[in-house]
């Protein structure tokens, strides 16, 4: 190979990029020392008070520490889940779709909801699974006595996340994987045809491993945001009943935030997410590696 | 591509064309809600009348919104930043993908550089910092702080996407044009963008989607309303009750402008833009590529 | 919709939130703050003690133009309203501000007033400062903190008759608040009492229809509540009413003394004389909280009861917007205060003129008061950036607002969302007083004379006439069929002073204050904790999830969490 000389054109198209990022996200990067001290705006960064893991012990130190994290993580993983099987599936199922028209406007369609901002949202999914909602109209329909109060419940309420998160951006994700669908060689369906393989000999053994890179790098990416359960959704759907299930690290953030303006602890559960994050990363990078003899990056 | 034709076949055609529709009507109900909403009165609205039709018609919002300056003000403004923010993600991608495509045995600071990408992605110093970093650059209400932020943000996942894709291109190809004597440049100017339409249209669309969704640089980086993109004016239409300052002036404000079918006809034209690139884009993601030029 | 967007942003900034400031911001402001070499004269600097001799003058006019950045907080509409060319920072108000005091007030930045709070605190996180801003408690505490605000002992001292008054109005409470080490570092605003007093209101047409008293006691209230679901008072045949209107996810069951509501169950538990949310003298003489106290419990009772019974909304916490069944004509009974004629019942009267939406003091408790909790006297606190040389300045833009500024709203057109800086300073019962005087002068025939009042002044110019408009006579009747409902801006302004204000006056009301409006250092760490705690078992007992005696486990724990301690550290302040 005979390209070695070109690192130096490599460094050029680089630059931009690298440019840009260390401007806006490296530089502003430095401000994560504030969760390590006992920040005053008018000394700044450089002159505020260091305090090394105070803010940390802190957090931990509270009683609902494990709940929260518990929450988060429990509703983080099914979001993670649906958001992989579920615009997986249905992109599949598209691809199969033979009625092009039909196909463009599913696809539009499908990816509107993610348009919509949890605020207006939150308050479509209380109103339909309300006690006078439609979905306990139906249910009553179908011999249910008593409307069910689908929001007291904690049991089910980090469904009720998971499953509308993934209802939201399913759309978008299936894009990716549309894209990468029309990646595979439509030589090799023809192939397979004439060896007398059907549609779903097809599916397993050509389309799933055309995808699989995209579908393990969506997977590894994914993870690294596994402490983020979601602020805006929770904030909009949950009430005191379904605190113990429903409470997430960003909820408590923002509660006790808003008594005294709390930036070391906000900078500080910010840093413990990403490393958790770059942990998750890391490790879901190696397995794919293991598994797949793949490098994701 | 060939297809069988059996019963079976077909009556699984069938039931998936009746599933992708379920889901489909899913999807559309709550954009149809909002727009029975716009359409309604804002007594109705306030009174949760609203479900699958317009309760006591009328045009009002449309109307108020058609004369409302601001609002076209926003959506230029939405607009400047959607076009600069899609053209300069697709330019930087583009070239930021490519070297990172390389394996290490051609460029070996490759691994070490992509990881620092993936490290940006994660570690975030907050609104602060970024707040006086764009102060500092003297972008105060300045459309190339909308741009340049919210792309940054974007940016990192766009080019591993974008890394993986051109990792699957052929090698040969690649080789094929190594022969005729191209530079990486050409190769990637000429070869590889032009292969790479489907993904390099998914990453301008997340772009655009991105930079038209985001409300709170916006407010963050404007001292003034006239320089507020689109959904940041929206997100301020929102009358929100401060339990803490009930006093008259606020009550009177809630009252008279919380008005649910002026902010639900302010969404769905803000929603607008996006509904016509998007099915403009999506042939670039649906159509597959030919990869004819080589021989496997 | 009360806590979803301030949320949001909040929380895009207290999840992203960190800074990093390694100098002083202050070239912007330098540019704008053209400073005057030395004070006019008007202004002596006094270096004697003696303070009779300087001359305080509210409305003193400055020789040399002083500039005064603000933090503004537009309203949209207030904006629209204004003529070509005029801006929230140029217009009659302003002119007449630089005309008669030589104070400009440019703005530094404007924002939403719902997107006020994200604003100030990245400034004040960032350092990066207008001369002058409006922030509230907790913004004010850390700003001292820090070090960036000026001293205001000696602007204060600057304040018109008519503030002063309002001050006095809560003994002391104001300016104590805005005091930190013996040192008046802000102008505090004063808020009316009533903003947290909740009236009762009720459908008196359902009432009527079906041959009710009006509910005085609990027991009344109970048996009304009933009648409400399942007599079918808004004769359409269907089971569709709800007794009582609780709270929505955006709100909490009760006001606390950092938070008040909108709406809440909170006139119940006084009625039985639980103070939950409060802190108060408890049997032995010591502050204790209310919520863990035994009349709670009872109070818990009840409303499980009740709730049992469906006499509660049965979506009470979950249901998505608690107005929408008042606007709709299906809910009786709400407590909430004189400022629901603006929201929810302009919209439920544009739906039906002729729900007799009737407000008053109850239900009463076993010795027939009607107990309510007050808010802190004061919520907004004016404050200026340390180093700005004229810190009166601001005071003096207060003291004009409130003399002129209605002057300039009904005479000019310009409304209020377009004065820089304004402060709500109300006297303690302002709203009160206003009900009184209007009952006094229509009711009573008392000369128009006596609604001259300083602190409202539109009461003599614009209420009295529009009073004549929306309302027919007989004057002393306040049933819906005696007004004229064509004007939706004026009708509900007047009707919340008439009907709302009956209330207040009532000579049952027995206001109860907390012991402390601040914050103790362990409450800074663990009350949102306990707080969540403490509103989560009480939703769950009342709603049946849970049952009564969680209530001893929840005293338990909560004494343990911190309570104890928070205890002794009120005790401590309250000394």
């Amino acid at each position: 190979m005979k390209s070695k000389g070109y690192v130096k054109h490599y460094i050029l198209m680089l630059l931009p990029g690298y440019i840009w990022v260390a401007v806006f996200c490296i530089f502003p990067m430095f401000g994560i020392v504030i969760a390590f001290q006992d920040f005053n705006p008018s000394k700044g960064m450089l002159g505020s008070e260091w305090i090394g893991l105070g803010t940390f012990r802190y957090m931990f130190e509270l009683e609902d520490t494990k709940q929260i994290f518990f929450n988060t993580l429990f509703i983080a993983c099914m979001k993670i889940i649906g958001n992989l099987l579920v615009p997986l599936i249905f992109a599949l199922m598209l691809n199969e779709l033979r009625i092009m028209i039909l196909k463009r406007t599913i696809q539009t369609i499908v990816y509107l909801p993610h348009f919509l901002s949890w605020v207006i949202l939150g308050g479509i999914i209380l109103d339909i699974f309300s006690y006078d909602g439609p979905v306990n109209q139906i249910l009553s329909v179908f011999g249910l006595k008593e409307p069910i109060l689908f929001f007291a419940k904690p049991e089910i309420f980090p469904f009720f996340v998971a499953g509308s998160d993934v209802w939201k951006e399913f759309g978008f994700n299936t894009i990716i994987y549309l894209a990468a669908l029309t990646g595979i060689n439509p030589a090799l369906y023809e192939a397979a045809a004439i060896d007398g393989a059907g549609r779903f000999r097809g599916l397993w053994h050509i389309t799933l491993p055309g995808i699989r890179t995209t579908a393990v790098l969506l997977a590894v990416l994914s993870l690294g945001k596994i402490l983020n359960a979601g602020f805006d959704q929770v904030f909009n759907l949950y009430n005191p009943l379904v605190y113990s299930t429903g409470d997430i690290i960003d909820t408590w953030v923002y509660r006790v935030g808003l008594l005294d303006l709390q930036y070391e602890l906000a900078t500080a559960v910010g840093l413990l997410k990403s490393v958790v994050g770059l942990i998750m990363i890391t490790i879901s990078y190696g397995l794919a590696y293991k598994l797949t003899n793949y490098r994701i990056f | 591509m060939v297809r069988d034709t059996t019963i079976g076949s077909r009556l699984f055609d069938a039931a998936l064309i009746v599933i992708l529709c379920v889901i489909t009507i899913s999807c559309i109900l709550p954009i149809w809600y909002t727009f029975c909403l716009s359409l309604s009165s804002k007594s109705a609205a306030a009174a949760g009348l609203v479900w699958l039709w317009p309760v006591d018609f009328n045009t009002g919002s449309y109307r108020q919104i058609m004369s409302d300056t601001q609002f076209f003000r926003s959506f230029w403004i939405s607009i400047q930043r959607v076009v600069l923010g899609g053209l300069l993600n697709f330019i930087v991608v583009a070239l930021t993908a490519f070297p990172l495509s390389r394996s290490p045995r051609e460029f070996r600071q490759r691994n070490a550089l992509m990881w620092i990408l993936v490290f940006t992605m994660l570690f975030n110093g907050g609104l602060i910092p970024l707040y006086l970093t764009v102060k500092s650059l003297g972008l105060i209400n300045n459309i190339w702080a909308l741009v340049l932020t919210e792309g940054a943000h974007g940016l990192v996942f766009n080019v591993i996407l974008t890394v993986n894709f051109f990792r699957n291109l052929p090698k040969e190809l690649e080789e094929a044009a190594l022969v005729d004597g191209a530079g990486p440049w050409r190769i990637l100017t000429q070869l590889f963008v032009p292969l790479s339409v489907p993904v390099l249209a998914t990453v301008t669309l997340f772009s655009i989607v991105s930079h038209w969704n985001e409300f709170l640089y916006g407010l963050i980086f404007a001292t003034r309303e006239e320089f507020y993109p689109l959904q940041t004016y929206i997100q301020q239409l929102v009358i929100v009750f401060n339990p803490n300052i009930i006093n008259e002036e606020q009550m009177k404000m809630m009252a008279e402008l919380s008005n649910r079918t002026l902010n639900a006809a302010k969404i769905f034209i803000a929603m607008i833009p996006v509904l016509i690139v998007y099915p403009f884009l999506q042939r670039y993601f649906i159509h597959g590529i030919t990869l004819g030029s080589v021989k496997e | 919709m009360v806590k979803k967007g301030i949320g949001i942003l909040l929380a895009a900034l207290f999840v992203f939130l960190s800074a990093c400031t390694g100098v002083n911001d202050n070239n912007d402001s330098k540019q704008e703050n053209a400073e005057p070499p030395d004070s006019g004269p008007s202004e002596t600097v006094a270096t004697n003690e003696n303070e009779t001799e300087k001359n305080y003058d509210p409305f003193g006019k400055y020789d040399e133009l002083v500039t005064m950045t603000t933090g503004q907080c537009i309203n949209q509409a207030h904006q629209d309203s204004l003529p070509e060319g005029d801006t929230p920072d140029n217009n009659v108000y302003t002119r007449a501000v630089e005309k008669d005091l030589n104070i400009k007030t440019p703005s530094y930045w404007t924002v939403a007033c719902t997107n006020l709070d994200q604003k100030v605190s990245l400034a004040i996180a960032s350092n990066d400062l207008p001369d002058a801003m409006k922030v509230n408690k907790v913004q004010l505490r850390k700003m001292v903190e820090a070090g960036q605000l000026e001293e205001m002992t000696e602007a204060v001292k600057y304040a018109s008759p008519f503030i002063k008054s309002a001050w006095e109005s809560t003994g002391g409470a104001a300016i104590e608040s805005a005091t930190f080490d013996g040192k008046v570092m802000a102008i505090p605003g004063v808020s009316s009492a009533e903003s947290s007093l909740h009236n009762m209101w009720i459908r008196k047409d359902w009432l009527d229809r079906l041959g009710l008293e009006l509910p005085r006691t609990l027991e009344d209230l109970e048996n009304v509540a009933r009648a409400f679901v399942e007599q079918d008072p808004d004769g359409n045949g269907a089971a569709d009413t709800i007794g009582i209107i609780g709270t929505d996810v955006n709100d909490e069951l009760y006001p606390t003394f950092l938070e008040g509501t909108e709406k809440g169950l909170g006139s119940i538990f006084y009625a039985l004389n639980s103070y939950p949310g409060y802190w108060i003298k408890g049997p032995d003489g010591q502050a204790t909280y209310g919520s863990i106290m035994p009349e709670t419990k009872e109070a818990l009772a009840l409303l499980r009861d009740w709730y049992s019974k469906g006499l509660i909304d049965p979506q009470l916490g979950i249901r998505n917007d608690a107005n929408e069944p008042i606007i709709a004509g299906k809910a009786g009974i709400f407590f909430q205060s004189l400022w629901a004629g603006y929201t929810p019942l302009t919209d439920a009267w544009k739906k039906d003129p002729t729900a007799n939406w009737q407000s008053y003091a109850l239900p009463l408790d076993a010795n027939g008061r009607w107990n309510q909790t007050v808010n802190s006297t004061t919520v907004e606190y004016l404050v200026v950036k340390k180093g700005f040389k004229h810190p009166e300045a601001a005071m003096k833009l207060v003291n004009y607002r409130l003399q002129y500024g209605d002057y300039y709203e009904f005479e000019h057109g310009v409304e209020t969302g377009n004065m820089p800086l304004r402060m709500e300073v109300n006297l303690r019962n302002q709203m009160t007083e206003i009900a009184n005087l209007i009952e006094r002068v229509f009711v009573k025939g008392e000369p128009k004379e006596i609604l001259d009042v300083d602190f409202e002044p539109a009461l003599y110019d614009q209420d009295y006439d529009y009073y004549l408009q929306v309302k027919k006579k007989p004057y002393d009747q306040y049933d819906i069929q005696y007004w004229n409902l064509d004007d939706m801006v004026k009708f509900p302004r007047i009707y919340l002073r008439v009907v709302g204000g009956r209330a207040l006056q009532d000579p049952a009301r027995n206001d109860v204050s907390s012991l402390i409006y601040e914050q103790t250092p362990t409450m800074t760490e663990r009350w949102a904790n306990l707080m969540k705690l403490e509103f989560e078992t009480f939703y769950k007992i009342i709603m049946g999830v849970s049952p009564l005696d969680s209530f001893d486990q929840l005293v338990e724990s909560w004494k343990k969490q911190g309570g104890d301690q928070i205890t002794s550290e009120v005790r401590e302040l309250v000394k």
